[in-house]
């Protein structure tokens, strides 16, 4: 049978756990960006989004900056872009090597309940790429993923992937409790972040444990 | 708790630049407003330290955020307006997860400031940290401005919250 329709979240994110890049942070989203993502690849490594709409790309962004060694993959929904578009000039500038941003096209705010975008249409990728980010194209396979995320070709700069997905409006329920503190005090952990010393104990400055 | 900021003459941006280095901060996260574009310029000169210029506050505060997650000691230095304009950000990404930033805010629309559209931005600037539980001080201008950035510093951390202070022009404008 002959389909036009567009691959799900979960097929392009088994895609990604399959090809998930040795020792990768990742950054998702509010909504099943992030309840998907834990049932399907919980790690410590990974840093969810409880609500913040719009904020996860800068965040991703400030991580890539502190953990270069690191490669920092972020997933985003393009209702969430739309709702920060300045974080693409701010990335375009910096333009870290480590970072790979996964947008989620599906042309709804979906964690909200599948409300219409203001334009659902955009070309992302060209929108990222007037906003200074070389790498940026639409994908629309979740073969294509797998085969970007396992290439070994480094990119000198972001890349941004723009992935044409049918809403999934149906919440997932995590497998982990995704505490906010919990999830942040579990990835610091995770990738040996410095500890604060108190200054009761002579310190007042990060300290590596 | 403090220590004096060696090597002090009185200017005290210069003292909050030696502070933020002497304290280990690794990265600066900032939209720029007329008291704060030199010292940022200073700060983009520092061998040890990162410039990241944002395009809005919510956008610098989460920026700022992702830095910390990832181990390095940062600093958001925006307008007060910024602040009332990171609201939803304050407390649903950097209060909810609770990150330890310093926030050195210049606090325009105060009586020292001679520009008059600032006003109303000054007038709301308190009551809203108040209203957000934003945790915050304003600079002494007659004592030293490194030990006051050190303790706002060392609540940020030992609260593991933002601390915001509200700077006059004297502190930050270089």
């Amino acid at each position: 049978m002959v389909t036009n329709a567009r691959p799900t979240r979960a097929e392009y994110y088994k895609a990604l756990a399959d090809n998930l890049p040795a020792q990768a942070l990742v950054v998702t989203s509010l909504g099943n960006a992030s309840y998907l993502w834990a049932a399907l690849h919980h790690t410590p490594e990974n840093f969810y989004f409880e609500d913040a709409m719009g904020l996860t790309l800068p965040l991703a962004l400030g991580l890539a900056v502190a953990q270069p060694k690191r490669r920092v993959i972020a997933m985003e929904g393009d209702g969430a872009l739309l709702m920060h578009l300045g974080s693409l000039v701010t990335i375009g500038a910096v333009n870290p090597s480590n970072l790979t941003i996964l947008l989620i096209q599906n042309g709804v705010h979906g964690a909200s309940g599948g409300q219409a975008l203001t334009n659902a249409t955009l070309d992302l990728a060209a929108l990222a790429r007037a906003s200074g980010i070389s790498h940026a194209e639409n994908l629309s396979q979740p073969d294509s993923l797998g085969e970007r995320m396992s290439s070994k070709l480094r990119r000198d700069g972001v890349d941004v992937l723009v992935l044409a997905t049918e809403p999934d409006l149906e919440v997932v329920r995590p497998p982990v409790s995704l505490d906010p503190v919990g999830t942040k005090q579990r990835f610091m952990a995770a990738i040996g972040a410095p500890r604060y010393v108190p200054t009761l104990f002579g310190g007042g400055m990060l300290a590596q444990t | 708790m403090t220590t004096p900021t060696p090597n002090s003459d009185g200017h005290r941006p210069s003292d909050i630049l030696s502070t933020l280095k002497r304290l280990g901060f690794g990265a600066v996260v900032a939209v720029p407003d007329s008291w704060l574009g030199e010292i940022l310029i200073r700060i983009e000169q520092e061998p040890t330290m990162t410039l990241i210029r944002a395009t809005h506050e919510e956008e610098a505060l989460a920026i700022a955020c992702g830095v910390r997650l990832g181990g390095v000691r940062v600093a958001l230095m925006v307008q007060n307006a910024g602040v009332l304009s990171m609201g939803a950000g304050m407390v649903s990404l950097a209060q909810r997860y609770q990150f330890p930033l310093l926030m050195l805010v210049s606090y325009r629309g105060t009586l020292d400031d001679p520009v008059f559209y600032h006003l109303p931005k000054g007038r709301a600037t308190e009551p809203v940290f108040r209203g957000i539980g934003l945790n915050y001080a304003r600079s002494d201008r007659h004592r030293p401005i490194g030990p006051q950035i050190e303790n706002a510093a060392t609540c940020a951390e030992e609260g593991s919250c933002p601390f915001a202070l509200l700077l006059s022009r004297e502190d930050i404008q270089w």
